[in-house]
C-alpha cells in the first residue's frame, strides 16, 4: 500500500509544485484576479485526463493508446511546460528587480500577465502527468471492482492529497517571506523544477524513440537513492531527480539549469543571493561546454542553508 | 509585448499536442487472438503468458502481485524500447499496447523500478495475419480438445474421491489420492490457467495470501495433510475445491485452443517443470513434485502430438528433434520411478536434479520453435 501511496505522491507533486508557486506568485503580486484562470487551466487538464483515460481504458479508441504515443504526448507537454515556466522565472526576476529598484508601485504593471499564459501554464503542469495518473486510477478502480478491497485506490488518493498538502504548505510559507526574497527563492526553486521537467521530457523522447541513447546511463545510484523509498519519490516528484539518468538527460539538465541560474542571479536584487540548493543526485557535473556564459556570479554574501525544498510537515 | 515571443513556441507545442489528439479514433482491433497476453509480475518473477506471438497490435495485461511497484517493458535489439508501462502498483493490472513487427524481442519486468529487470525472450513471427486455417491445424485443435475432455473427466472423478476422503478425515487415503488427482490437473494446466482467478483458487500456493486472496485449494489441503496431519476442519475448503474444479472443467471442455495456443501451452508446461517442479517449490509439503513433473511432460507431449500432422508437413526435422528430446527426458525421469508412482523430491540428489533440469532445457529448445513453424 505504501508503494501505491508513493506513486500518488510523486505524480501529484509533479503538478502541485508548479501550480502552488504560480498561485503564490499571483497572490504576492496582487493579481488574485488571475486565480480563476489558474483553476480553469487545472480543471481543464483534470477533465481531459479523466475523459481520455476512460476512453483508453474502456473503449477501443486508438488515440494515445499505444505507450509510444503517450510517451510522446508527455514529452511534448513537458517541453511546452518548460517554456512556460522559464518565462515565468524571468518574469519573477523582473519583479525582483523592480522591487530592488524601489519601484513597488510599478510592480503590477511590470507583471501584466496574460490570462492565457497563466491558464496555459497551470494546464500544462497538470496535464503532463494527468493522463498517466488517471490511468493508474482506473487500474486501481478495477482492482476494487475485482474484489481486492479499496486499499490501492485509497492509498493513491492519499498520496495525491499529501502532494496537495505539501503544495499548500509551500504556498503558505512562500507568502510569509518578504517579497524580494520570495522572488529570488521561488525563482531558483522553479529553475530546478523546470530543469527536472526538461530532463523528464528528454527521457520520454528517448523512450518514444525520437532521441537516442536511452541505455547510455550517466551513473546509477539506485543503491543509495532507492526509487521505492519516500525520499526517492519526493525527489523524483519535485525535481525529477532520479537514480539512473541517461547522459542526454543529464546534459539537458545542466545545459538548462546552469545558464538559467546564472542569468537569473546576475545583477541580483539587494538581499542575499541564495546559494544554489544542493541537489545531491546531480552533483556529478560533466564539463558542459558552450553553455556557461563568460560572466561569473559573485559569491553569495550570506550563504543560507538550502531550504528550497519544503519539508513535508503534513 | 515581449512576452509573445515566449508564448509562440509554447502555443506551437500545444498545437502539436492537439494535432496528436486529432488523429486516431476507432478502428484497429487487437490482432492478438484470444485477448491480451497475461503477464504475472512479482518481486522476483515475470511470467509472460505467451512468448511466441503473431505480429501486429499486441496487448499485454500486466498484473503485479508483488509488494514493489513494477514496470513492464518490451525491448527490441539493443534495448530499444518498443513499449512500456510504468507505475504498476502492487495488486493492480495495467495494459500495454504496442505494435510489434516480426522479430525477436525481450520482455522485462522491473520490480522496484530500477535495474535491467527480469528479462524474457519474446518471439514475434509472421505478418499481422493470423495462422491460415489449414486442415491439419484444424484437426490439431479438435484432437487436443478431445484430450482435454478426457483429462477433465478424470480430474473431476479423482477430485471427488479426494474431497470425500478429506471430509471423512481419512488422512492416509487422501494422501494417496492427492498426487493422482493433481496429475490430471497438471496435464492440462495451460488451459486451466487461461481462466483467471480460478487457477490460484485451485492451485495457489501459500503466497496468494500476499495478493489479498484466501489460501485455498489443493495446496491448502496438502499443507494440512503433511504438516499437522489434521484435516478435520478442512471440510469447507474441500467443498470449495470441488466447486472450483467443476467450474474449471465446464470452462475447459468448452475451450477451443488455437494451434498457436497449443504450441505455447506445450512450452508453458515445460517452463512449469523448470520453475516449479525441479525446484520442489510446488509440492513443498508432500514433495510429490515428480508426479507433477511427469504430468506436465505428458500434457506437453499431448499438445505436440495434436500438432504432429501439421508439423510433419511444415518442419519434419523439428519433429525428429522433438521425438528424441522427449525420449531423453522420459529416460531421465524414468530412473526415479518408485512402484506405481515416483520418488519424493527430497530423495533426489543435486546431480539427479541437474540431470532432469538439463534434459528439460534441451527439450524446451525445439518445443519453443513449434509456434513459429505453426505460424508459417
Amino acid at each position: 500500500m505504501f508503494a501505491t501511496y508513493l506513486i500518488g505522491l510523486r505524480e501529484g507533486l509533479e503538478a502541485t509544485l508548479v501550480v502552488s508557486i504560480l498561485v503564490a506568485f499571483l497572490v504576492k503580486s496582487q493579481r488574485r484576479d488571475r486565480l480563476p484562470q489558474v483553476w480553469a487551466g487545472v480543471g481543464l487538464a483534470v477533465v481531459l485526463s479523466v475523459v481520455f483515460g476512460s476512453l483508453i481504458q474502456y473503449t477501443s479508441t486508438s488515440l494515445l493508446r499505444t505507450s509510444e504515443s503517450r510517451e510522446f504526448f508527455e514529452a511534448v507537454t513537458s517541453v511546452a511546460a518548460v517554456v512556460f515556466v522559464t518565462w515565468m522565472i524571468f518574469w519573477m526576476r523582473k519583479a525582483a528587480r523592480s522591487i530592488a529598484g524601489e519601484l513597488r508601485g510599478k510592480l503590477t504593471e511590470a507583471l501584466a500577465v496574460g490570462s492565457l499564459a497563466v491558464a496555459g501554464m497551470a494546464f500544462l503542469a497538470v496535464v503532463r502527468e494527468g493522463l498517466e495518473t488517471a490511468l493508474i486510477f482506473y487500474a486501481a478502480a478495477e482492482s476494487v471492482a475485482g474484489g481486492t478491497g479499496a486499499g490501492s485506490l485509497l492509498a493513491l488518493i492519499g498520496g495525491i492529497v499529501t502532494a496537495v498538502v505539501i503544495g499548500f504548505g509551500l504556498y503558505r510559507s512562500a507568502l510569509k517571506i518578504n517579497l524580494s526574497r520570495f522572488f529570488t527563492w521561488t525563482g531558483a526553486l522553479l529553475i530546478l523544477v523546470a530543469a527536472g521537467i526538461l530532463k523528464y521530457g528528454v527521457h520520454d523522447f528517448q523512450e518514444a524513440g525520437v532521441l537516442p541513447g536511452l541505455n547510455n546511463q550517466a551513473f546509477d545510484i539506485s543503491a543509495t537513492l532507492d526509487p521505492n523509498a519516500w525520499y526517492g519519490a519526493l525527489l523524483a516528484g519535485m525535481f525529477n531527480i532520479t537514480a539512473a539518468p541517461t547522459v542526454l538527460e543529464l546534459i539537458a539538465w545542466v545545459a538548462y539549469a546552469v545558464p538559467v541560474l546564472v542569468l537569473f542571479l546576475r545583477k541580483p536584487a539587494q538581499p542575499a543571493k541564495p546559494a544554489t540548493p544542493a541537489t545531491p543526485a546531480e552533483s556529478v557535473r560533466p564539463a558542459a561546454e558552450s553553455t556557461a556564459p563568460a560572466e561569473s556570479t559573485a559569491p553569495a554574501e550570506r550563504p543560507q542553508p538550502a531550504a528550497a525544498a519544503p519539508s513535508p510537515r503534513a | 509585448m515581449r512576452t509573445t515571443r515566449f508564448v509562440a513556441p509554447a502555443a506551437a507545442g500545444l498545437l502539436a499536442v492537439a494535432g496528436l489528439a486529432g488523429c486516431g479514433g476507432d478502428g484497429d482491433a487487437d490482432a492478438t487472438a484470444g485477448g491480451p497476453i497475461a503477464v504475472k509480475a512479482t518481486d522476483s518473477a515475470c511470467e509472460v503468458g505467451s512468448t511466441a506471438i503473431d505480429a501486429g497490435q499486441v496487448t499485454f495485461k500486466v498484473t503485479n502481485s508483488g509488494s514493489k511497484v513494477n514496470e513492464f517493458y518490451v525491448y527490441a535489439a539493443g534495448d530499444r524500447v518498443m513499449g512500456e508501462v510504468e507505475n504498476i502498483a502492487p495488486g493492480l493490472s495495467r495494459e500495454l499496447r504496442v505494435e510489434l513487427p516480426a522479430g525477436t524481442y525481450e520482455t522485462a519486468c522491473k520490480p522496484g523500478m530500477s535495474g535491467r529487470g527480469i528479462r524474457g525472450a519474446l518471439k514475434v513471427s509472421g505478418t499481422a495475419a493470423s495462422v491460415a486455417p489449414d486442415a491439419a491445424l484444424t484437426e490439431a485443435t479438435a484432437s487436443y480438445q478431445r484430450y482435454v475432455r478426457s483429462q477433465t473427466a478424470a480430474l473431476l472423478t479423482k477430485t471427488e474421491e479426494f474431497v470425500a476422503a478429506v471430509k471423512a478425515n481419512d488422512v492416509a487415503k487422501a494422501k494417496a489420492l492427492y498426487p493422482v488427482a493433481r496429475t490430471y490437473w497438471e496435464r492440462i494446466e495451460p488451459v486451466a490457467e487461461s481462466f483467471g482467478d480460478l487457477d490460484p483458487k485451485i492451485d495457489g500456493r501459500e503466497e496468494v495470501v500476499e495478493e489479498g486472496m484466501e489460501f485455498t485449494g489443493f495446496h491448502r489441503i496438502e499443507k494440512d495433510l503433511w504438516t499437522t496431519g489434521d484435516v478435520s476442519k478442512d471440510g469447507p475448503i474441500a467443498d470449495r475445491l470441488l466447486v472450483d474444479v467443476k467450474a474449471i472443467v465446464a470452462k475447459a471442455d468448452a475451450e477451443k485452443l488455437t494451434p498457436l495456443q497449443l504450441a505455447n501451452g506445450a512450452k508453458a508446461l515445460l517452463d512449469e517443470v523448470a520453475s516449479g517442479k525441479i525446484t520442489g517449490e510446488e509440492e513443498r509439503y508432500s514433495h510429490t513434485d515428480l508426479w507433477d513433473f511427469n504430468a506436465n511432460l505428458e500434457g506437453s507431449k499431448a499438445a505436440v502430438a495434436a500438432l504432429r500432422p501439421a508439423l510433419e508437413q511444415r518442419a519434419p526435422d523439428l519433429v525428429k528433434q522433438l521425438d528424441s528430446e522427449f525420449a531423453n527426458v522420459e529416460v531421465a525421469l524414468g530412473k526415479h520411478r518408485a512402484g506405481d508412482g515416483w520418488k519424493l523430491h527430497t530423495q533426489l540428489s543435486k546431480t539427479d536434479l541437474k540431470e532432469l533440469s538439463d534434459s528439460i532445457n534441451a527439450l524446451a529448445e525445439p518445443v519453443s520453435k513449434i509456434a513459429a513453424a505453426v505460424a508459417r
